[in-house]
């Protein structure tokens, strides 16, 4: 159902789009754009979804209720937020690593607190493209002030239940 | 108000092609593979086969969502002009500022390599620090793109309105915090 209702929105959009392209000229450069976007992303996603399965697989499941479960508490929280940075790759990786968790037992705030750090410290981002865009000046302010969100979205997350 | 068309006329911008084989990639690669031959190892080649089935069939279903979002993010930075959207967001000062900047941060597809060139040119079309701060947060926490193709695909939608919600005030707090940080400690 989810998938549903994302892909009729994000079609959507798309066909919208496309009826924004004026002539044969721009919708050539839109597909040859779209193609080359394609080759990039499309390996990239088989084989983190690939390799997520693998690990939910591998996951021990007693370790992850453990470590990431409800039970866990703070320390699985901290825990989730310090797995954030590490994680390579793109969206796909992340949201396809919180999903095996899930499964294998981590608890719902465990798995927000790891998106969120993810979101705002992806270490792949950070070193790849933010520092060399954006100096280290800039950086380090977003970093900083950017600390205490995880922390925060898990705390109103646990006390929502 | 940012404006698609008006551009008939001009011809679509020169692209690049990325390297499809990169650092991240291939680390990506060997980790997979690792966990391929080290279910196999635990249990057995036929599980290998039948998580490759699944993976599969998952994709199957994600692929026209996946289509359409590739096209999106490929597309729409051609038609919208960076310095168009730089002008748009370095003009507004304020909360405001911070909330056009976050919501085009949220609007705006595309990975990093188009995120960043792009924030590091709203200084130079006006931006302040603050909303640079907004632009990045509202592109990493609230992606629309990113958020309808893979989070609602993969984690239980509770849990990304959830997440989504609570982070909704947030590029724009993170906006005044780095305008408070670099009031204090000049550049």
């Amino acid at each position: 159902m989810n998938i549903l209702i994302g892909t009729v929105l994000i079609g959507a959009g798309a066909l919208w789009l496309w009826l924004q392209l004026p002539n044969e000229e721009w919708r050539k450069a839109s597909y040859r754009a779209s193609l080359d976007t394609f080759l990039f992303t499309a390996p990239r996603v088989i084989v983190a979804v690939l390799g997520a399965g693998f690990f939910a697989e591998l996951l021990p499941e007693d370790q992850v209720r453990q470590l990431l479960g409800s039970e866990a508490g703070i320390t699985g929280v901290l825990l989730a937020i310090a797995l954030g940075p590490l994680t390579p790759g793109g969206a796909f990786v992340s949201f396809a690593i919180g999903a095996a968790a899930l499964k294998a037992g981590a608890s719902p705030v465990a798995a927000i607190a790891y998106v969120t750090s993810w979101s705002l410290f992806s270490t792949t981002k950070i070193f790849a493209y933010e520092l060399s865009f954006m100096g280290r000046q800039a950086t380090m302010v977003r970093i900083i002030v950017s600390l205490p969100i995880p922390f925060v979205i898990a705390g109103i997350a646990s006390l929502l239940g | 108000m940012l404006s698609l068309k008006n551009i008939a006329a001009d011809p679509p911008p020169e692209q690049k092609s990325r390297r499809v084989f990169d650092g991240s990639f291939l680390v990506l690669l060997v980790l997979t593979l690792v966990g391929g031959i080290a279910v196999a190892v635990v249990s057995g080649w036929g599980r290998v086969g039948d998580i490759l089935l699944e993976t599969f069939g998952f994709l199957t279903i994600l692929a026209p969502k996946i289509g359409a979002g590739i096209f999106i993010a490929a597309t729409l930075p051609i038609l919208l002009p960076r310095d168009r959207v730089g002008r748009l967001i370095g003009r507004e000062s304020g909360v405001r500022g911070l909330v056009v900047a976050a919501a085009c941060g949220a609007a705006l597809p595309g990975g990093p390599m188009m995120t960043f060139p792009l924030a590091a040119g709203l200084g130079a079309a006006g931006a302040d620090m603050g909303a640079v701060v907004a632009f990045i947060s509202g592109w990493s926490l609230l992606g629309l793109n990113r958020t309808l193709i893979w989070e609602f695909s993969f984690l239980p939608s509770d849990l990304v309105w959830t997440r989504y919600l609570l982070s909704l005030p947030v590029p724009v707090l993170l906006g005044l915090a780095a305008r408070a940080v670099v009031q204090r400690r000049p550049a």
